[in-house]
């Protein structure tokens, strides 16, 4: 007699969470659709630029998404994946070739290369002093990049970056080069979400909950650490390559810890642990800042009291309240 | 499957103070082997010193006669030595089923897997749910830790222990808090698991060390004052004095 309406509620319950399921998937599909057909629905030009703006955050704040949402590891040095990508795809960009893939992936491997070095150290760590040092890393990268002029032009960074090359083909700026980030910000998104869901995944939460549970079942929590910030700093290097062509140069500032600041609140505002959540709080944030900059000057204090705001009111973002409205419209199905 | 384990004069010291002396245990594959002694007696931290999360000042581990005394607790766990905790720490955002599968994919070797779903993991699925049949948690595997009893939590300890496999299977205080009917479950079901491993258990509960160890070892201030089978030790007049005499007063 007890045991009925349990399995009835799981049944229930099954039923519910596929449909659900189900639903998101279309969501997902159809968001996507949306974000690739902006530029033929008669958007102007200057609103497809915030757009690519916005997605390029997007890419970066799911990278900070591994760390801070699915690993527990609050990075307050995420800029430094990101800038110090812009270099390196710029500089090659310059130099050698201008070529989007070759520029990318000498953009990731750098990135990785300077996020295997940064956890060699950081992977000691967690919580506050995690935080900290990658702050401080952070932080000595942008002095670099000031203090190397030859190579990074100091702190006016570098500029006159030539425009992308497709397949051999200029990449116009403006709705071509919204279309290559849309598809990117997509190709990234599929990817880390077949991550987060496999077993290494799966780990990171367990790592998340309680580092020393999860080395007694097996877990090397170092090196888990380590290669998950060499993803999330190799995803954050696809940002910034995407970045330095949209800008056409690379600045300092963009490895500044303030940066680290904007990008750690976008995506704890958006929703952490979600990926998805992350890319609504970029768009979000690159539109309400592009909006406020013109209406007065202090909007950093606007943007930090919304972040205070949000934070105490919906702690688990934007996607957690989108997700609550979700689950509404999707209710048990009783049959 | 069980494994035969040694510990060989492991000594641990906190500044001045000896954690634990030069203690010795030597367990047979597929015994129970109890660890008692009053509080402070050094028995977590024996149990830290052998499953890697303290490094021993001196002596050795050995598993099946391989020395694994410095293996990071990671690969202690892959060697076959699994430990549980004092307080339970199961992960609470998962349902019991994906704490185990959790451990099973890991001893199946898919923690550096980034392409399959983890949802998708057969092999580490049954074998999650036969180590929650044999605990006897089957039935409320889809639930999440704090939805279970304290007794189930224990119990879901020990089934993410034996979905990693383990040769010698360490158990920190498994009855700690329980009622008496779940403190008899646990002993059940520590008899049971003897089958498949050799199992080293800290224990509060003297009738319950007595009634299903094969051999206990009586710890008192880091040292061992006795070591030998429940009938010899229940005897014993200097254990009677440190600790069981102890036990019975403060029941009583």
């Amino acid at each position: 007699m007890a045991a009925s309406p349990d399995v009835e509620n799981r049944v229930e319950d099954a039923s519910r969470t596929r449909s659900r399921e189900v639903a998101t998937q279309v969501l997902l599909a159809g968001s996507a659709l949306l974000v690739l057909a902006v530029p033929f629905l008669g958007a102007s030009p200057f609103f497809i630029t915030l757009l690519t703006e916005a997605l390029i955050f997007g890419i970066w704040a799911m990278s900070l998404d591994l760390l801070v949402g699915y690993t527990g590891l609050v990075s307050f040095g995420h800029a430094a994946s990101f800038g110090f990508a812009t270099y390196a795809a710029g500089i090659f960009a310059m130099n050698i070739s201008a070529d989007f893939f070759l520029a990318t992936i000498v953009a990731i491997l750098t990135a990785a290369a300077v996020a295997f070095l940064t956890g060699l150290v950081v992977t000691r760590l967690s919580g506050i002093a995690f935080a900290i040092l990658t702050l401080c890393i952070c932080q000595v990268l942008f002095q670099i990049s000031v203090v190397w002029r030859s190579f990074t032009g100091g702190l006016d960074g570098l500029i006159g970056v030539p425009l992308p090359t497709l397949f051999g083909r200029e990449v116009e700026p403006g709705e071509e080069f919204y279309l290559l980030t849309a598809a990117t910000l997509i190709i990234c998104y599929l990817l880390l979400r077949r991550v987060v869901e496999s077993p290494f995944g799966k780990t990171l939460l367990a790592i998340r909950a309680n580092e020393d549970r999860a080395a007694a079942i097996g877990i090397d929590v170092r090196r888990h650490k380590l290669v998950i910030l060499i993803l999330s700093w190799m995803t954050g290097g696809v940002a910034g390559s995407l970045f330095v062509f949209l800008k056409a140069g690379a600045n300092p500032m963009t490895l500044y810890w303030i940066e680290s600041g904007n990008i750690l609140a976008i995506t704890i505002l958006g929703g952490i642990g979600t990926l998805f959540g992350p890319i609504v709080g970029a768009i979000g944030f690159i539109f309400i800042r592009d909006q406020v900059t013109t209406m007065y000057r202090a909007w950093q204090f606007s943007f930090g009291l919304a972040f205070v705001l949000a934070v105490l009111f919906m702690p688990s973002g934007i996607a957690g309240i989108a997700e609550r409205i979700w689950r509404r419209l999707w209710p048990a199905r009783s049959s | 499957m069980a494994g035969a384990f040694v510990v060989e004069g492991l000594h641990k010291s906190f500044g001045a103070l000896h954690a634990v002396n030069d203690v010795s245990l030597d367990i047979e594959a597929g015994q129970v082997h109890a660890l008692i002694g009053p509080n402070g007696a050094g028995k977590t931290t024996l149990f830290n010193c052998i499953t890697g999360f303290l490094r021993p000042d001196a002596g050795r581990v050995l598993l099946n006669g391989n020395d694994v005394t410095h293996l990071p607790s990671h690969k202690l766990v892959k060697s076959g030595i699994v430990r549980t905790f004092q307080i339970t720490q199961v992960f609470g955002e998962l349902s019991a089923r994906e704490n185990v599968e959790l451990a099973a994919r890991s001893r199946e070797g898919l923690n550096f897997d980034f392409f399959r779903k983890a949802s998708a993991c057969r092999e580490a699925r049954e074998d999650a749910e036969e180590s929650l049949e044999v605990v006897g948690l089957i039935e409320k595997a889809h639930l999440r830790p704090e939805e279970l009893g304290h007794g189930d939590k224990r119990v879901l300890e020990v089934a993410i222990g034996l979905a990693l496999n383990p040769e010698v299977l360490l158990l920190d205080e498994p009855t700690a808090g329980m009622s008496r009917t779940e403190t008899e479950r646990i002993a059940r079901l520590v008899r049971q698991i003897a089958e498949r491993t050799s199992v080293l258990l800290v224990e509060h509960d003297t009738e319950v060390v007595l009634s299903i160890s094969d051999q206990i070892t009586v710890m008192t201030q880091g040292r061992v004052i006795a070591q030998g089978p429940p009938g010899q030790i229940s005897q014993d007049p200097q254990v009677q004095d440190a600790y069981l005499g102890a036990v019975e007063v403060g029941e009583d």
